[in-house]
This record gives C-alpha cells, sequence and structure tokens, in this order.
C-alpha cells in the first residue's frame, strides 16, 4: 500500500489539483473523479488521498470547507485556491516536459 | 522574509493543529465516515453488490484506517508530540493497572539505583570533586620513600633542609596534629590541634574567612603564639567566627592569639581535620628523625612534577651525611606526591568493593525488572494482536514499550534518590574514616547521575520486548497472540538467560560477604593477648605550660598512683601510652647490635609504648622471661626495654632474648639500649595484625599523654567517677577523656569490618531474593502454559513425583548454570579480595562450597513450589480448560 503511494506521490497533487478545475469537491468526489477521467487506470488508494489533500491544505493550495453533500451528508470540500492554479499550471507544464522527454526515450530504437 | 513569514505562518498552524488535535482527529473521522458511506453505496449502485459485501470491500480498498490517520496525522507535523503525550498517559494507565507489577518493579529499581547513586555521591566527594584550591593539581605531598610501595613522613630536619634547597616549589609547608587539651575562659576541652607554619596556607592558597593567615614571622621559635581556628571551634567557643579574632585560646596550657577563622566549608586542610590551627614553631632538631611530618608543596611555575622529583633527590643526597649517625637509610628519597593521589589511594579499595557491589546488585535488579517486563509483554500479546489488526505500525507499537520502560524507570530513579539519601548515611557513617566523606551530599551531580542510570535502565528494558516486536517472526508470534509458536519459544529462552545472569551476578555478592563473614568470626576470635573484661581506660593529657619537664610529670604520677589504687574496687593502676588493640601511639626503628642490618639498609620498625610495670599486671599480660621494669630505670640510666614474644619470634631466630642489646631509634652515639625480658603478646596495630612491641619504661621518657589502665572489681562506672575526682583534685588543669571499657574498644575495632559486612550482606540477600523470585515467576508461568501438557502426561500415568522432579530439574538447570558462571566471575574477582580479609583465602574452598549450596538451597524452594502446584493438577480439567 505504502509502496503504491510513494510511486504517485509526485504526480498525486497534480492529479488532485486538476480534478478540482472544475469546481470544489469532497474525499470521494475527488477519487471518484479521477477514476472516471481515467477509465479506472488511476485508482488513488485512499490511505494517501487524505494525508495529500492536508498536506495541499497546509500549503495554501487548496481550501477546505465543511458543507453539505449532494447526497446529504456533511462533508469536507475542497477548493482550489488562486495559488493553486499557478501551481497547477506549473505543474501540468512540468509533467507534459517529462512526459514527453520519457516518450522520446521510448520512442527511440 | 517570505520564506520566515512562512515559516512562522506553518508553525502556527501546527500549533494550532496540535491544540485542536481532538477537533481534528473528530473531523477525520467523519470524513472518513462519509468516504467509506458513499463507496459502499457507489459499490451497491454500478456493481449490484449486497450493501454488506460493498461495505466490506470499501474498507479493504480504504486500507488501515488507524494507519491511515496515523499518516494523516503525520502530515500534520505534531504527530510525534501527540503521540508522546499519548504514550505515556497511555504507559501510566497501564502500569497503574497492574499495581503489583508497577510496585515491585519500582521497588527493585529504586533498590538498585538508589545504591548505586549513593555509592556514586561518595565517590564523587571523596576521589573527584576538586580541591576547595586554586591549581589544586600544582600541590604536592612530599613523603621520604626507599621503594615502590614504601613511604612516610618528614621529619623537622627534613622540611628545613627542603625549605632552604629547593628550586622547584613556590611554597613549602610543614605539619603535625595531636589532640591536646585547649581551654578558653576555664573550660578545657580535648581538641584536634594541628601545628602549620605560614607555607602551608601559602601553599594551599588559603585565606581565612576573618583575621589573617601566619606569616613567617609567627612561624620562629619565640614570636608571639597565634592560632587561626576553625569556624565551628570559633562558634562554639565565641558565639561567633568573627567575634573569636583577637580572643585568646590556652593549647596544651600555652596562651595562643587567635588571628584568623577558617570559612565554615573549611574543615580540613591538605586532608587534614583540625580545630585549631596554631603557628608551627619549630624546635631546633638534634637528630634527624622523628618522622611523621606532613609537608605540603606548591609547584613554582613551569616546574614539572619529574623535575621536582629530581630537585628533592639532590637534597636528600646532601642531606644524608650530615645526620647520618642518628639515620642509616641510605637509600629513602624525598619524593613528591599529588595531593589527590595521596588521598584516592586511601579511599580507592573501600569505595571500590562498594562500587562493585552495588553495580552488581543494580544489574541483578535490571535483570529482574526486565524479566517482569518480558513476561508482561508476553501476557499482553493478545492486545498487541489487537492493535495490530487495528493497523498500527510495529514501530509504534514498539515505541509504547519504550515509552513504559521509561516511565517505570524515571519512577525507579525518583525512589532511588530517597534510597540513595539514606544509603549515604550509612555509606559515611561506616566510612566516617575517609577523608572529605562527609562532604558527600546527594547534589545536582547526583540527581543527574541517577537520572542517567535511569535512562541507561530504560533502555535496556525497553530494547527487547520492542526489538521483539520489530523482528518478524518474533513479532508474528506476539501479535498472532499465540503463546505455542516457536517464536514465543525463543522468548522463554531468553528468560533463562535473564535468569542465569540474575543467579550468577549473585554468586560473587554471596562469596564476597561469606568470605567477609568468615574474616570477621576470625577477627573476633583473636586473642588480644590480655582479658578484657573489667578492665577500664581513662585518657589523662596534662598541660604542657605546667608540666615542660618530665621531673614535673613523674611527681603528679607519683603522687596520683598510690591515691588510685586505694580506690575500691581497683586491683591494679598502670600507664601506658598505647591503646590496644590499633593505637600504637608511637612506633621506632631499630637495630639488633648481634644481627645488624646492613650499611644503608631498612631497619625494622616497631610499636613502641611506653608503659610502667604495672601496665603488665593491670592488663594481665605475663612475664615470660626476664623481669619488667626496676625501681632504677629512670632518667639517665642505663636503657632497658621489654619485648614481645612475638619480637622475639621475628627477630631473633634462637629465642633468646634477655640481655641482648639493639639501637633504638638509628641514635648509633647512644648507648644501647639491654633487653631484659620477655612478655606476652599485645595488639596494638590492629586485631589483624602481629603482636610485636618494645615496651620502654615511662620513667626513661615522660610523656604528658597517657592512658591509665584499671583492673577492677566491682562497678566500672563507679570506678571510673572516684578515679576522676583523684585526678581533678590533684590537677585541676589535666583534660581527662573516658574512662571506657576496652572491651568496648575491642568491639569497636572490629566495629567497621562489621557494618562493612552487614552493608555487603544486606546487598547479596537483595540480590539473592530478586534471583529467586524470577526462578519462582518463570517456572509458575511454564507451570501455567503447560497446563494442558502436564495433564495429558498425567493422565498417560506420570506419577506426581516425575512432575515435580521434571519442573524442578528445569529450573535448576538454571539454577547449576548460574552458579557455574557465578563462581567462575567470583574466582577472578577473588584475588582482588585479599587484601580485605583476614586468615581467610579469597578462593576458600568452604566458603565458595557453602554458598553454592545457598544459592543452590534457594533456587531449590524456589523450583519447588510452582512444581507442588504443578502436580495437584488435575488431568481431567486441566484437558477440559482448551
Amino acid at each position: 500500500m505504502s509502496d503504491r503511494a510513494d510511486l504517485l506521490q509526485g504526480t498525486l497533487d497534480l492529479l488532485i489539483l486538476k480534478t478540482l478545475v472544475l469546481g470544489p469537491l469532497h474525499g470521494w468526489g475527488i477519487s471518484k473523479r479521477l477514476r472516471q477521467l481515467s477509465d479506472d487506470v488511476l485508482d488513488v488508494g485512499q490511505g494517501s488521498l487524505y494525508p495529500a489533500l492536508y498536506r495541499l491544505e497546509e500549503r495554501g493550495w487548496v481550501s477546505a470547507e465543511w458543507g453539505t453533500s449532494p447526497e446529504g451528508r456533511r462533508a469536507k470540500f475542497y477548493t482550489l485556491t488562486r495559488q493553486g492554479k499557478k501551481q497547477l499550471l506549473a505543474e501540468q507544464s512540468q509533467w507534459r516536459l517529462f512526459a514527453t522527454a520519457v516518450e522520446q526515450v521510448l520512442r527511440a530504437t | 522574509m517570505g520564506r520566515a513569514l512562512e515559516c512562522v505562518q506553518r508553525l502556527a498552524r501546527r500549533a494550532r493543529a496540535l491544540t485542536r488535535a481532538r477537533t481534528l482527529d473528530a473531523e477525520l473521522d467523519a470524513e472518513v465516515r462519509l468516504h467509506i458511506d458513499l463507496e459502499t453505496d457507489d459499490l451497491v449502485r454500478t456493481r449490484g453488490l449486497s450493501p454488506e459485501e460493498a461495505r466490506r470491500r470499501a474498507l479493504v480498498a480504504f486500507g488501515g484506517v488507524e494507519r491511515y490517520k496515523e499518516a494523516q496525522r503525520d502530515a500534520r507535523g505534531v504527530r510525534w508530540i501527540e503521540e508522546l503525550a499519548q504514550d505515556l498517559r497511555y504507559a501510566v494507565r497501564g502500569l497503574l493497572r497492574s499495581p503489583a507489577f508497577s510496585l515491585s518493579a519500582v521497588l527493585v529499581l529504586g533498590l538498585g539505583i538508589g545504591a548505586t547513586t549513593a555509592v556514586f555521591s561518595a565517590v564523587h566527594a571523596v576521589l573527584l570533586a576538586p580541591f576547595p584550591y586554586p591549581r589544586a593539581d600544582r600541590i604536592v605531598r612530599i613523603y621520604q620513600q626507599d621503594g615502590p610501595t614504601n613511604r612516610w613522613g618528614l621529619s623537622v630536619v627534613d622540611f628545613r633542609a627542603i625549605e632552604a634547597q629547593q628550586r622547584s616549589f613556590s611554597a613549602v609547608g610543614v605539619l603535625k596534629w595531636s589532640d591536646v587539651p585547649a581551654s578558653v575562659g576555664g573550660r578545657t576541652e580535648q581538641r584536634r590541634v594541628v601545628w602549620a607554619t605560614s607555607g602551608i596556607f601559602r601553599a594551599l592558597a588559603v585565606h581565612p574567612a576573618y583575621g589573617r593567615a601566619p606569616t613567617p614571622d609567627d612561624d620562629r621559635p619565640g614570636a608571639p603564639r597565634v592560632v587561626v581556628a576553625s569556624d565551628a571551634f570559633a562558634v562554639r567557643a565565641f558565639g561567633s567566627a568573627a567575634s573569636a579574632v583577637g580572643k585568646t585560646v590556652a593549647i596544651d596550657g600555652l596562651s595562643h592569639t587567635i588571628v584568623g577563622v577558617l570559612a565554615p566549608e573549611v574543615r580540613r586542610l591538605a586532608g587534614v581535620r583540625g580545630d585549631l590551627w596554631p603557628a608551627f614553631q619549630l624546635p631546633t632538631p638534634t637528630r634527624r628523625g622523628p618522622f611523621g611530618h606532613v609537608v605540603i608543596a606548591r609547584l613554582a611555575d613551569g616546574v614539572t612534577l619529574d623535575a621536582a622529583a629530581a630537585d628533592l633527590a639532590g637534597i636528600s643526597e646532601r642531606l644524608f651525611p650530615e645526620w647520618a649517625s642518628s639515620y642509616q637509610n641510605a637509600r629513602a628519597r624525598f619524593t613528591p606526591v599529588p595531593l589527590r593521589e595521596t588521598i584516592v589511594v586511601n579511599a580507592r579499595k573501600a569505595l571500590g568493593l562498594f562500587g562493585v557491589a552495588v553495580s552488581l546488585v543494580l544489574l541483578v535488579a535490571v535483570a529482574n525488572v526486565s524479566h517482569l517486563v518480558l513476561v508482561r509483554v508476553m501476557g499482553r500479546s493478545r492486545e498487541v494482536a489487537l492493535r495490530t489488526v487495528l493497523g498500527a505500525t510495529r514501530a509504534r507499537l514498539a515505541r509504547m514499550w519504550i515509552t513504559e520502560s521509561v516511565v517505570l524507570a524515571a519512577a525507579g530513579g525518583a525512589a532511588g534518590l530517597l534510597v540513595g539519601a539514606l544509603g549515604l548515611r550509612v555509606l559515611v557513617a561506616v566510612n566516617a574514616n575517609l577523608a572529605r566523606i562527609d562532604e558527600a551530599r546527594l547534589d545536582t551531580t547526583a540527581v543527574l547521575f541517577a537520572a542517567g542510570v535511569s535512562l541507561v535502565v530504560a533502555v535496556i528494558m525497553g530494547a527487547y520486548p520492542a526489538a521483539l516486536l520489530l523482528r518478524r517472526d518474533l513479532g508474528t508470534a506476539l501479535r498472532s497472540g499465540d503463546r505455542s509458536v516457536a517464536g514465543a519459544r525463543r522468548v522463554q529462552s531468553l528468560r533463562g538467560v535473564l535468569l542465569v545472569a540474575e543467579l550468577a551476578l549473585t554468586v560473587p555478592l554471596l562469596a564476597a560477604t561469606g568470605l567477609l563473614l568468615n574474616s570477621i568470626v576470625r577477627l573476633e576470635r583473636v586473642d588480644p593477648g590480655f582479658p578484657p573484661e573489667h578492665l577500664l581506660a581513662l585518657h589523662v593529657a596534662l598541660p604542657a605550660a605546667q608540666y615542660a619537664d618530665d621531673s614535673s610529670i613523674a611527681t603528679l604520677w607519683t603522687r596520683a598512683l598510690p591515691r588510685i589504687r586505694e580506690v575500691h574496687g581497683i586491683v591494679h593502676a598502670g600507664l601506658g601510652t598505647a591503646m590496644p588493640p590499633d593505637d600504637p601511639w608511637d612506633e621506632n626503628n631499630f637495630d639488633l647490635i648481634d644481627y645488624p642490618v646492613p650499611s644503608g639498609g631498612t631497619q625494622p620498625v616497631s610499636p613502641w609504648p611506653l608503659v610502667t610495670s604495672e601496665y603488665f599486671a593491670a592488663l594481665g599480660v605475663p612475664l615470660l622471661a626476664g623481669r619488667l621494669f626496676g625501681p632504677a630505670d629512670t632518667v639517665g640510666a642505663p636503657p632497658e626495654v621489654v619485648v614481645s614474644r612475638s619480637w622475639v619470634r621475628h627477630y631473633l631466630p634462637d629465642g633468646r632474648a634477655v640481655g641482648r642489646q639493639l639501637i633504638a631509634g638509628g641514635c648509633t652515639s647512644c648507648p644501647p639500649t639491654t633487653i631484659v625480658g620477655v612478655v606476652g603478646d599485645v595488639k596494638y596495630r590492629g586485631l589483624a595484625e602481629s603482636g610485636d612491641a618494645v615496651y620502654e619504661p615511662l620513667s626513661q621518657g615522660w610523656s604528658r599523654d597517657v592512658n591509665l589502665f584499671l583492673r577492677t572489681t566491682g562497678s566500672s562506672a563507679e570506678v571510673g567517677a572516684r578515679v576522676r575526682a583523684v585526678l581533678q583534685s590533684l590537677e585541676p588543669g589535666a583534660s581527662l577523656d573516658g574512662p571506657v571499657l576496652v572491651s568496648d574498644r575491642l568491639a569497636e575495632s572490629v566495629a567497621r569490618p562489621r557494618a562493612w559486612t552487614a552493608l555487603l550482606a544486606s546487598f547479596a540477600g537483595a540480590a539473592l531474593v530478586l534471583a529467586a523470585i524470577g526462578i519462582f515467576g518463570t517456572l509458575s508461568d511454564v507451570v501455567s502454559a503447560r497446563r494442558r501438557e502436564i495433564g495429558v502426561r498425567m493422565a498417560l500415568g506420570a506419577t506426581p513425583r516425575a512432575i515435580v522432579s521434571a519442573v524442578v530439574g528445569q529450573g535448576m538447570r538454571y539454577a547449576l548454570a548460574g552458579a557455574v558462571l557465578g563462581l567462575a566471575a567470583a574466582a577472578a574477582g577473588a584475588r582482588w579480595m585479599g587484601s580485605v580479609l583476614f586468615e581467610v583465602s579469597p578462593g576458600d574452598p568452604l566458603t565458595l562450597a557453602a554458598v553454592t549450596v545457598l544459592l543452590l538451597a534457594v533456587a531449590g524452594i524456589a523450583c519447588w513450589l510452582p512444581a507442588r502446584r504443578a502436580a495437584t493438577v488435575d488431568p481431567a480439567d486441566a484437558i477440559r480448560v482448551e
């Protein structure tokens, strides 16, 4: 379990930030959205989702608020902050650079 | 700037997180519950699973809830503080829940840590604490030395030569001490008086708190007599230290002016305790001796100890020919020895013994408590298993145990401070003769020491169970809550190791106690040389001013003795300077004319008491050959001595003593001394020593300071009071001390070794009890765990006897292993005991055998109790239980 969390560490922050671009979500919502967007390929180990959320909150990239969920339950909603948007852009371009580089290496024979 | 702000914000967040920990945890719970509920609903909807199955999958997908929570707290960055507090609370609660375990562990640790702390405080005060003198490492004491270990004090001649010729010291001083009468305003008391030249104060760099130190002018013969008083004396005699300066005190009948008072904490100078410190006005010597003065010097800047030694050796060589007529030891050299070393050497042995003993007790205590802790770990394996299932990590569990050990050790350390305070008092009382031991306190250093010991103990105790949890195989055994898994057997074997260690550590303690006991029994059986019953001794000191010459002293005693003999109940009254069994008063060197020591060799030395003829009758010492002193032995008559039987045996191969001659005190210009008689042995150097003695008649050299020995028939108290009255009427200025029963003196002389032994015996007893409890506990557990197996065996026809012998056999295997290892350890340390034993070899087979038997017997009882319980197991019951 912990091994997977470690592997995802670098990209997990990026993915969480991305899911929040369309609007506030609660924890389960984020994991559901990730699965949907990736056709169930990316299944975030939930054990690492909440620590990541806390970390992002502490860094000021997301803000959290208690509210009522569409299911009518009290839930903590996470919203992307201005700082978080900037961070998302930075991480996106960095990821693309990285992905392109990796792809290029793999394509070479 | 921005970074600093960020940092502050983060800290603030963490502080908030800490204070709001409970709220945050609750929020976390809510979030987690929501997540699992939503996931469950989702699974039901999308996959058509039953709600139960959906929930189970959601939980599995989420992972360990506990672990997740901890990871979350990790992210908060305050986890360790929260957990520390939580662990502490948990540990305290856990310990309170099993008060029997906690109380016994704290008591055992308190005993071990307390004893160690007490000995450490004494060692610290005596051996380690710096001397209260500036640059104390530059202070030396000068001895005469003619072999690697044989050294003695200096004489006035020696000191004068060193003072005049030395080029190595910035200051040199000499001192000597004696207990003499001192009177203030008509009240006379015996006081420890130390005559010291001004050089002593300069060498030590000590200044009185009030007034001044003596100056070189005060040291000159004929100068007005001045004295520096101790604070205690000044306060007692004059009410306060400040008011004492300028007052007068009569020391030995001579009036002295107090010029200074020492600070209250200065109770000794250069290790010598004193009430009064008069300026030492050196007499003009007529011969090289007598020796026995203490010379203290401070090395000048840049001079090494070796350079000073070479300088002093040169002085010894130049001085020797000048006084060859009265001193023949050409090999003796003046040798500087650092002051610290002179004090440390004596103390090392006494404190070393206690140090080793308490360390052993501490080790046994730690082994014992580790054992208890281990049993506790085993007993709580189900709890551990439960927590593991809930997701607590192994590291976290391990830390829990360590925290519990720390709490336990801290409580033990606190108890240890109480034990230490008591123990230190006992230790100081037993070793009152050690310099500086009266300064031992349970101070900050001691508290830090106790804390350090507790911490080490905590780590030792907690480390094993913690390691156990961290190691996968053993951890599995524990965490699965199953006692019969192979891993648990390893724990069992560790208990065996601890048991053997406890037993093995106990053996040297028991052996040392046995040897000392044996030694004391022999010491108490030693014949002091006379029947001590109905024998009184009264110490009489006459003031020097009125009794300056021999004839005045002789006159007083010629008048006093007949009147004392008239007192009802007195059979004999004799005078002697020495006090059996351990005060020879003076020792002197001698050279037999028929068996001379080769030129330049070291002459033998013997106790040399001055006595009247009736001394022998009063003590009841038989005359074996020749005669006692006649009335002709007065000052100026040819010198005569009476010697003891062992002296004859030591120095005269043919055993014929009467009529032979010797040269006393190395005085070749004096007329030779004739041996006129041989008497029975009396111990003067301690009961453990030989009965050598050379008696000189008091009439040939009166001393102002003598013991009056009274052989009585009736009640000693009445007789003593009457004799005191007689003496007081004849000489009101005399200082009288006693009378004491000589039998009490004898008992007192073995009181210290007795107290030592008692202390050691209590250590050994404590260790033995702990070891026995260890065996008992282990076997009881084994019996409980194997109840079923025992039941099966009995059902198959094993007799109770076979069961008992199986259980006892298992326990005794530990005991035997412990005994063998312990005996090996005792044998290794035995050589070291030799110097404190009397007529017992350190490897005394009888003592070691007795110790082994005792250990095995106690172990046997500790094994038998659980074994008997095993034998009463009802097979049917036992099998049904599981």
